[in-house]
């Protein structure tokens, strides 16, 4: 469908994306705002842009310290997951293994389970090994989600690769695993990086078990840190904000400089082509 | 090569969810240590029993001895009399002789005991039940004798001796299996059904504005135009925040206070007063489902937009040539062919939806009034807030089989479309 796109449809462009985008503008513009003057009146700009509110949002918690954490526990759930990952999704696309159907079915059914179903057990196991309050204790709970994801997305940049390649390797005669290594993984590398920055994404907005497993602040992670910055009796609308662009600005850079392939990892799992 | 990730699923998912079930049915929770872990049989915690039995029986010496009377003495004896033959009895049992003594061995050296299988040990059903029975009216003795006794320093010792009495009963724990009990418990709970509801008008309201919304951007910007690299991030970037930190921008702006959306919203008359949109049930959910609709439209759109373009674009051509308009060409070729795309979009989105729990959870808390609150937020406040691990695991029992009753249909409709091309 190759329509010109005429002079409305710019307009409905920068109206689409000025709703979007809202929410954001006027939190950034409330940030800069001395703190006083947010609950007076609902004037866009202020005449007198301060940072007190980003010194408040830094110093009344540890922000860094939550970004930190949040770094750490992403990173290390997506090297663990990818590892395992993208050696089953080889195999499920690949080998001659019975029952493929099924296998993944399981696991894209795995991928879909609420999560309030499985935290119960997780928290007894995460408490009895010792491990609330640390990075491996969210890191074991990650996995759960991001594995079945990641070998569902890989599974499908992995069937894009040619066979022939595979073949011609088989007659040099490589084992699977060297064939895995030195042809296939070379070639899945950007799929295996698409689903990397996904699975990073998910673990750096999970809430709900960052929330039970550690409640140390000092091992919170974003998301639940962020939530917080409200006592039961005041809500300190502006540290809340200039906390919220603070942590954004890493996704946001993260988005521009990685869209493309986002955009090519979440489609790729529902779009048969 | 697939077991290593595949028994890693198995374990990671498929076992909570088994155990999940197991807890649920139990009278399993974390805040009373007779209950505090699950027996299918009655168990002693022999820690507390060993460091009790050590008291009681020179205890019941003394009050004997400072009986006003002969009735209260004998009385006295007789309940230690009794306690001494079921002692005897529990140490006739299977080990646990041995067990006793070292457990003993422990305490009289002031080691704290961690290794439940030391700690608890299982003993006979009936042996605990005849136990129990007596332990507690003992006890009712006891009081009985310490308040109708007239000398203060017996009365203050039989109270003491009753004490130890009911701890010695605390520490013979009989089954806590209840069955479906806490199932039948929650069928009957208005607020178990008032979430279960609040959790499909939550899912079939944002799901649906969603894919209707989402569906009509995917067709606009379903052609060649300058800047898509702006409209991508810019769409991308509210799917790709913490749901949480969406969910503490839009309490600010929907604030009826400094909430510049609550503000707008009341100067344009949509709504009366700014409060409204956080402090009413209605507004509540209102607020719940636009932040909702707002953090995953784009993303709906995204997918759309991906199964539109594998439309070819000859078939407009052929379409447009026997005279169909733009509106057939919607009807008879779009619609059909991105049946498939739809489908699988909804379905990621409605299991997604039916899970709500950080939006909910941080912008509402539930309220006002519980009229916010999702099923995942009910187990999680009965889970974690009232430490009440079998009754929780009733209510994500719950939710597990919502999500695979509602994934069964789903597949129903979408057939094997999803596995094709995948499986071989």
């Amino acid at each position: 469908m190759n329509k010109r796109a005429g002079i409305g449809f710019y307009i409905f462009l920068v109206v689409f994306v000025f709703f979007v985008m809202f929410p954001f503008i006027w939190v950034f513009l409330t940030s800069i705002k001395p703190p006083g003057e947010i609950f007076n009146n609902f004037n866009w700009f202020t005449a007198n842009p301060s940072l007190d509110s980003y010194e408040n949002a830094i110093s009344r918690r540890p922000l860094f310290r939550y970004m930190l954490n949040s770094f750490v526990v992403s990173t290390l759930t997506t090297i663990i997951a990818i590892g395992f990952a993208s050696i089953a999704a080889y195999a499920l696309t690949r080998l001659p293994i019975k029952f493929k159907g099924l296998i993944l079915g399981i696991i894209l059914a795995a991928s879909m389970f609420p999560q309030i179903a499985i935290i119960s057990p997780i928290y007894n196991f995460v408490s009895d090994m010792g491990l609330r309050n640390s990075y491996m204790g969210l890191v074991i709970p990650y996995i759960t989600i991001s594995l079945p994801l990641s070998i569902w997305i890989l599974a499908t940049f992995f069937k894009k690769i040619p066979w022939e390649l595979e073949e011609s390797a088989k007659l040099d005669g490589a084992t699977p695993f060297q064939t895995f290594r030195k042809i296939i993984f070379p070639l899945a590398a950007p799929g295996v990086f698409t689903t990397g920055i996904l699975v990073f994404i998910a673990a750096w907005n999970e809430y709900l078990f960052a929330l039970t497993i550690n409640t140390a602040d000092s091992w919170r992670t974003v998301p639940v840190g962020i939530s917080f910055y409200q006592s039961q009796f005041t809500i300190p609308w502006g540290d809340i904000s200039a906390a919220t662009v603070i942590v954004t600005i890493p996704i946001v850079i993260l988005v521009l400089i990685f869209q493309r392939r986002i955009v090519a990892g979440l489609t790729s799992g529902s779009v048969k082509e | 090569m697939v077991a290593p990730a595949l028994i890693l699923v198995i374990l990671v998912t498929l076992w909570p969810v088994a155990q999940s079930f197991y807890n649920s049915l139990f009278d399993y929770r974390l805040t009373d240590p007779s209950r505090s872990e699950r027996f299918t049989q009655s168990n002693i915690d022999l820690e507390r029993y060993a460091t009790e039995y050590f008291y009681i029986s020179r205890d019941l010496e003394d009050l004997s001895a400072q009986a006003p009377d002969e009735e209260a003495a004998q009385t006295v004896n007789d309940i230690q009399t009794e306690i001494e033959a079921f002692h005897s009895d529990l140490l006739a049992m299977d080990g646990l002789e041995e067990q006793y003594a070292e457990v003993d061995e422990l305490i009289a050296s002031f080691t704290a005991i961690s290794d439940r299988d030391l700690k608890y040990a299982r003993v006979d059903n009936d042996w605990a039940e005849e136990y129990k029975d007596f332990l507690a009216s003992s006890n009712e003795d006891l009081v009985a004798l310490s308040e109708d006794a007239s000398e203060e320093a017996f009365s203050n010792t039989a109270g003491n001796v009753a004490g130890t009495v009911d701890t010695i009963n605390s520490a013979v724990i009989e089954s806590n299996f209840i069955g479906f009990s806490n199932y039948s418990r929650y069928l009957q709970d208005s607020r178990m059904w008032q979430s279960l509801l609040n959790t499909f008008i939550f899912t079939i309201a944002s799901v649906s504005v969603e894919l209707v919304l989402g569906l009509a951007i995917a067709l606009l910007i379903n052609r060649v135009f300058i800047g898509r690299g702006v409209v991508r991030a810019s769409v991308l970037i509210p799917w790709a925040i913490p749901t949480a930190v969406a969910a503490m921008m839009w309490g600010f702006l929907y604030d009826g206070q400094t909430g510049i959306v609550a503000h707008y919203f009341e100067q344009f008359g949509l709504i009366n007063d700014a409060s409204v949109l956080l402090s009413t049930a209605n507004g509540g959910m209102f607020s719940v489902i636009f932040a909702d609709v707002w953090k995953t439209t784009p993303y709906m759109a995204l997918l759309l937009l991906a199964g539109l373009q594998t439309i070819p674009g000859s078939l407009y051509e052929a379409a447009e040539v026997d005279g169909a308009g733009k509106w057939q060409q919607f009807w008879k070729v779009t619609l059909p062919l991105l049946k498939s795309a739809i489908l699988v979009a909804l379905l990621f989105r409605t299991l997604d939806a039916f899970r709500v729990f950080d939006l909910i959870y941080v912008l509402t808390g539930g309220g006002p009034a519980n009229s916010t609150e999702s099923i995942s937020i009910y187990a999680y406040i009965t889970l974690f807030s009232q430490q009440n691990f079998g009754a929780g695991s009733v209510l994500s029992v719950i939710v597990f089989l919502c999500v695979a009753l509602i994934s069964i249909l789903f597949i129903k409709f979408i057939g094997s479309d999803l596995f094709e091309g995948r499986s071989r």
